[in-house]
């Protein structure tokens, strides 16, 4: 057993004591009862189970939660799909999902919410040529697997929403 | 009598527990209706998309892998939870558990085995008919076969034996039997010889003559097997005699025809649907009740097998009343209908009574337990005049792998039977399929449901016969369609518009198909480059298709939608609430799927068969105004537009007619005498506002209030049932006769309760419509370009188009979403998916993704597919479902681009990297 | 030390094998794949660089296993797995052989296997530079770049005893986790081989 404290979506956790080989997934899911992150499969393939963690250096990236120790996360900051929208506000991302009719069953969405979330923030901080965007957005999705929309749309929601902010993700 | 499609089990009323939904709300918690019913009042959301978009993109709870006892109201707050225990192995007597060692890592507090089972008096549904769980002494009858359950208090034990079965060695077996052998799951033969002319009556036909089987089945004595309409003995003969005289002629000798013999293989595939099956229940003892919460396509059969289930159990594991609610489902396939999970779920409870119970698979454990989509084995031939280009006669025999459990295999034959012609017209036709139980994992109802195989194969081998005759691939499918009014293999013409022509017309035009020549001519060194096309038609409804639909709008407009449709991403819920829109003005902002207990008003009860009902049994039932033929179906991906939606439209219809358009001519003014009170078709919505030539625009707001201030019709509710054909009924609503496409009607006036109205005539489809295949169809083409890079034997799919036509597309951008993702899956099956069969299979526990390769974004041309979808024919044309067409033609139409850059002609599926670089060394 | 019989094949081309293995009755799967013979074993080899060659071929065995050649790709994706197929989900080794921004190896390999989602880790987890791509090289090849320092990360041959010898990530190849078969012998007895070859002139076979 190993205590873990952390900080989701904003809020401090813990100090919970945990079993070494209790997943972060089931942590999530049964302990805390934060169902928005999924389970698919256990074995990093689909990342239905992927939040985001917030790193001290101010990047953030996403991470698979099925094969990992929940106590890997000690001290971590992570955000879950329940964090994206504050106030029953909807995130641009959120937003362009719904209009583009990007999911169909949704239950691989949190997931791709995460991702599409980290890459607008790395675009931010580092810009990328127009003519690039197709295979960056195909790069940074391509972990997360969907078995009902065959891709399209989530790939033309997150086209849009950095279309739209071109000044700010594009050079 | 020929078996169902879809629902083979009686309801079970009879078993004496009532099955039904209570809510049972606190005031302080949501309760699962109010999760399951979007978007919800008063939840803001974007103009567009659909309702069940903001849930989903929040993350709300909402699948029935989301809800633990602590979620639901009135529940216990802890959650049990059960672990499936399957065998790895089908060939040794299976000798038991060794649960002192597991014990040494968890102890668990029940285990139920096929004794507890036997014990308690628990009875195995029809359709599910063998041993729930293998009983010790016995050899496992197929891989996958479930051993027990363990059920655990604490999650924490529950997990560490969970990871310890999986890879450590805590079964026993003993001595070696090999496979057990079991009975066939069906065989059939289907037979059609058209006579001299195509509007004269055929020589020999389905239809005409009855469905025949050949004598050997009946031995079988599977329950499942009801007989046919005729009996056996001579009208099989009758029919395989002209079989056998298509099949001499094929082989006869005669150079002005071309024929050519295929063999074509196809594999077993997982639907990977991401959530994998789950539930949870919750048995009181103290007031006998069993609550369920389950993710299922099929919650009308699963409610009901649960109750034969336990229909005769004894006091102390018989519920005196079952309430099932029903999730969203985080994917389905047809892997979510009629599995046997949903039993489990309800023993798990049983056995572990006062404590909510959850049963959940892991991914390894839903590649055991799940079921697969059939192995196809087909042999076929083709005849094709070589002046003409026309097809003159087809025979092929089918063998599938059903694998351990019966499930759907005899309909999945029979559906990939007759639908072996695609989209043609062919005079004499003769088609065997048999379904073979093997020990490998169950096979079941998945996408495509047997037409996915057998269209493959048969738009191969038309490819085939082009490059042989030659004729263009297009120039052949137009002089060989089947035109409208056209008879199928069973003898009966489509009842809707077939478009082939004009798909055909959009297909040739396309510069994936015009630019063929160019772009292989012009291949990068090192690659090949390829062009395929492939039509396709798949049918959509089962012969028994139920509607459920509920409609209530209050007195500041705010209009809710129930329905019985279960939605599992195929966006059934915006569908109904588009089509409810058109009749009143605004979508709902309160749309609750799965649900079959919404509709208690309608009083409906049901008897017989619908499948295999006479006439006679049919007219003399439907004399009573509250049976119906079935009361509801379960939801696969074809029926949701056409089926799911219509008890709600014409409910939405109705709720119009006699409730807003009366209210409205009060606030206009406008009396019954004048003439414009009859012209209710003429009024029309914009915006919420309903505008009327020549009268000022009213707001639904301001109808509605009006309507409950002269408490007039504020609700709705409908059934409906189809056979090929809506039943229609005739009712007396406000001293009016209406007619609609339904068989009852319940209605509420103010705020009142829903009270029915007895039909005063009724209508249902002939009993003999059962002779008919399929009478529904859609069909879709595709277009792909390939490149092939020699060294590896990759293929990459460069661009792709795909034109189909669904009649009125109710949310035309969910439309478009499925034929993405049927695109998607169907390169997954044409070039990576696939599942050893026995021991080295799923079946082994072992099997997860990774091992195994759905598409993923970088296997598709993700910004180079195009889908077309052609507008309906006319207003008129109701829904069409599509969403297994579209999953069909990018299979062949990938074999065939394969054919087309590297000359070989694949006859096995999946067609790998490592096959195409061997053919090309 | 008694020479164990199977010890006779290392003697005979590699072609040969399939005769001695016949003739004795002996499958090559049984034991012969899974232990490490000791360098002492190969002292009947007379021949100084054909023992030393040897040495090598014997270490092949580790070199060559699904667990090493997995990270030694020779381009720039892993695979996985004892059948080495290409790695799922699709990865890529990056600038730093760490992966790329969006997916890098230490996201889902953390600090140690982790068995319950079967999943192989280390402190250290990457590609091994493409200059040290073995994949679908011959053991002679494989000999020749791991003696070359451009090749080998700069290492002297006796650089080479201690990385293969002690370094815990190489050393992960022998506890590998569930679901995957451990490399030949243990990482000591690999570290021997490897001492004995340098010791005897790093002869390639």
């Amino acid at each position: 057993m190993t205590t873990l404290s952390l900080s989701v979506n904003g809020r401090a956790l813990g100090p919970f004591e945990v079993r070494d080989d209790l997943t972060m997934n089931d942590f999530l899911r049964e302990e805390l009862g934060m169902t928005g992150t999924k389970f698919g499969c256990g074995a990093a393939q689909c990342l239905s189970c992927a939040v985001i963690v917030d790193m001290p250096d101010g990047s953030s990236h996403t991470n698979p939660t099925c094969v990992v120790p929940a106590v890997n996360f000690d001290g971590k900051a992570i955000r879950t799909i329940e964090g994206h929208a504050k106030d029953g506000v909807l995130t641009a991302l959120q937003t362009a999902f719904i209009e583009h009719f990007s999911f169909q069953c949704g239950y691989c969405t949190p997931g791709f919410l995460n991702e599409s979330q980290v890459l607008l923030e790395r675009l931010e901080k580092t810009p990328v040529p127009r003519a690039t965007l197709e295979t960056v957005i195909a790069e940074a999705l391509d972990g997360h697997l969907c078995r009902c929309t065959g891709y399209v749309k989530y790939h033309e929601a997150v086209r849009a929403v950095i279309l739209a902010g071109a000044d700010r993700y594009l050079i | 009598m020929r078996p169902s499609r879809r629902d083979f089990v009686k309801l079970m009323m009879a078993s004496g527990i009532a099955v039904a939904v209570t809510p049972m709300a606190r005031a302080d918690a949501p309760t699962f209706a109010s999760r399951e019913t979007l978007p919800g009042r008063g939840v803001a959301r974007p103009r567009l998309g659909r309702v069940d978009g903001v849930a989903k993109v929040t993350g709300a709870k909402l699948y029935a892998s989301d809800f633990r006892a602590a979620d639901m109201p009135g529940w216990p707050s802890q959650t049990a939870h059960a672990l499936f225990v399957r065998s790895p192995d089908a060939s040794h007597v299976y000798e038991g558990i060794d649960l002192d060692r597991l014990s040494l890592i968890a102890k668990p507090t029940v285990v139920v085995t096929a004794e507890d089972v036997a014990r308690i008096g628990a009875r195995v549904p029809e359709f599910y008919a063998g041993d729930l769980f293998c009983p010790v002494g016995k050899t496992p009858f197929f891989l996958g076969q479930p051993l027990a359950l363990l059920i655990f208090a604490s999650f924490d034990d529950f997990d560490r034996v969970r990871v310890a079965l999986r890879d450590g060695n805590y079964l026993k077996f003993g001595a070696e039997t090999g496979p057990t052998e079991g009975p066939n799951y069906g065989a059939f033969r289907f037979t059609r010889v058209a006579g001299p002319t195509p509007d004269g009556p055929d020589l020999y036909s389905p239809i005409q003559e009855g469905w025949v089987s050949p004598g050997f089945f009946e031995s079988s004595g599977r329950p499942i097997w009801k007989p046919l309409p005729v009996a056996k003995g001579g009208e099989y003969v009758k029919g395989a005699t002209f079989g056998d005289a298509i099949r001499a002629e094929l082989d006869a000798p005669d150079p002005s025809r071309l024929v050519i013999t295929q063999d074509f293989e196809t594999q077993s595939i997982d639907p990977v649907f991401l959530e994998p099956e789950c539930g949870l229940a919750w048995y009181d003892p103290s007031k006998r009740n069993l609550e369920l919460v389950l993710g299922v396509q099929s919650p009308f059969e699963a409610a009901s097998a649960i109750a034969f289930l336990l229909g005769e159990a004894d006091a102390d594991h018989k519920p005196a009343t079952i309430n099932a609610q029903f999730a969203h489902v985080g994917g389905g396939f047809g892997g979510k209908d009629h599995t046997p999970f949903s039993l489990y779920i309800a023993l798990a409870a049983l056995f572990l009574p006062g404590r909510p119970v959850r049963l959940a698979h892991d991914r390894f454990q839903q590649f055991q337990g799940g079921v697969k989509r059939h192995a196809f084995k087909m042999h076929s031939r083709i005849g094709v005049d070589r002046k003409s280009g026309l097809i003159t006669g087809f025979a092929a025999d089918h063998v599938l792998d059903g694998g351990g459990m019966a499930n759907y295999s005899a309909s999945v034959a029979v559906v990939g039977a007759t639908g072996a012609l695609g989209i043609y017209s062919i005079p004499k036709v003769d088609v065997t399929t048999v379904a073979l139980h093997s020990r490998g994992v169950t096979a079941g109802s998945m996408r495509g449901y047997g037409t996915l195989q057998t269209m493959t194969a048969i738009e191969s081998l038309v490819d085939e016969v082009c490059a042989a005759l030659p004729l263009d691939p297009i120039e052949f499918r137009r002089r060989n369609a089947l035109a409208t009014g056209g008879r199928t293999m069973t003898g009966n013409p489509y009842s809707v518009s077939v478009r082939t022509p004009e798909i055909l017309a959009k297909l040739e035009a396309h510069p994936i198909w015009r630019d063929r020549a160019i772009e292989k001519a012009a291949a990068r060194p090192g690659f090949l480059v390829g062009t395929g096309v492939a039509v396709c038609t798949k049918d959509y409804g089962t012969g028994a298709d139920c509607s459920l639909g509920r409609v209530e709008i209050d007195a500041e407009g705010r209009v809710s939608v129930h329905g019985d449709a279960v939605e599992m991403g195929n966006g059934i819920g915006t569908a109904i609430a588009n089509r409810v829109a058109a009749h009143l003005g605004v979508v709902a902002d309160r749309v609750g799927v799965s649900e079959i207990d919404a509709f208690d008003a309608l009083g409906l009860f049901t008897s017989g068969d619908a499948y295999s009902t006479t006439q006679a049994a049919q007219d003399e039932a439907a004399k009573n105004p509250r049976w119906v033929p079935a009361i509801s179906s379960a939801t696969s991906a074809s029926i949701g537009a056409h089926v799911g939606t219509q008890a709600a439209a014409e409910a939405a219809r109705v709720l119009f007619r006699f409730g807003l358009w009366p209210a409205a001519l009060a606030i206009w003014g406008i009396p019954q005498n004048d003439p414009r009170a009859k012209q209710w078709d003429e009024a029309f919505w914009q915006d919420g506002m309903l505008l009327m030539s020549g009268l000022s625009p009213l707001s639904l707001k301001a109808i509605a209030a009006k309507a409950h201030a002269m408490n007039g019709i504020t609700g709705t509710m409908a059934h409906a049932f189809s056979r090929w054909a809506w039943a229609q009924a005739t009712f007396t609503v406000g001293g009016e006769d209406v007619t609609a496409d339904i068989d009852a009607l319940a209605i509420r006036r103010g705020d009142g309760d829903f009270e029915p109205i007895e039909r005063s005539a009724v209508a249902f489809p002939p009993a003999d419509y059962n002779r008919i295949g399929t009478a529904f169809t859609s069909l879709c083409g595709t277009l792909v370009r390939i490149e092939i890079e020699r060294a590896t034997g990759i293929v990459r799919i460069a661009k792709a188009y795909s034109v189909l036509e669904c009649g009125e597309a109710l949310v035309p951008e969910v439309v478009r979403g499925q034929a993405h993702g049927g695109f998607a899956m169907g390169v997954g099956y044409a070039l990576l998916e696939t599942l050893p069969p026995f021991e080295d299979g799923p079946g082994n526990g072992q099997w997860n993704l990774g091992q195994y390769r759905i598409a993923r974004a970088s296997d598709l041309p993700v910004n180079d597919l195009e889908v077309e979808i052609l507008p309906p024919l006319s207003p008129k044309e109701p829904p069409k479902g599509m969403a297994e067409v579209v999953m069909i033609p990018v299979v062949p139409g990938l074999l065939n681009a394969i054919f087309d850059a590297t000359g070989h002609r694949f006859a096995a599926l999946p067609v790998t990297a490592a096959q195409i670089k061997g053919v090309l060394a | 030390m008694t020479r164990p019989k199977w010890l006779l094949l290392l003697l005979v081309p590699l072609l040969a094998n399939a005769l001695v293995f016949a003739a004795t009755g002996m499958a090559v799967s049984s034991d012969a794949s899974r232990t490490l013979a000791s360098p002492e074993s190969f002292a009947a080899i007379t021949d100084p660089v054909q023992r030393s060659a040897a040495y090598f071929t014997e270490l092949g065995k580790v070199l060559q296993n699904p667990r090493c050649l997995n990270c030694h790709p020779a381009g720039n994706r892993p695979s996985q797995g004892d059948t080495m197929r290409p790695h799922q989900p699709p990865v890529f080794r990056g600038p730093d052989g760490m992966g790329l921004a969006s997916m890098r190896c230490n996201t889902c390999h953390q600090g140690a296997n982790f068995d319950p989602g079967r999943i192989p880790g280390h402190p250290a987890w990457h590609l091994a530079p493409i200059e040290m791509g073995w994949q679908g090289r011959t053991l002679t090849e494989i000999c020749q770049q791991i003696k070359d320092p451009a090749r080998n990360g700069g290492r002297t041959p006796e650089d080479l005893i201690d990385h293969i010898g002690a370094d815990t990530l190489v050393g992960w190849a022998w506890h590998p986790g569930v679901g995957r078969t451990p490399a030949p012998g243990t990482q000591k007895e690999a570290g021997a081989l490897v001492a004995a070859w340098v010791k005897s002139g790093a002869a390639c076979p």
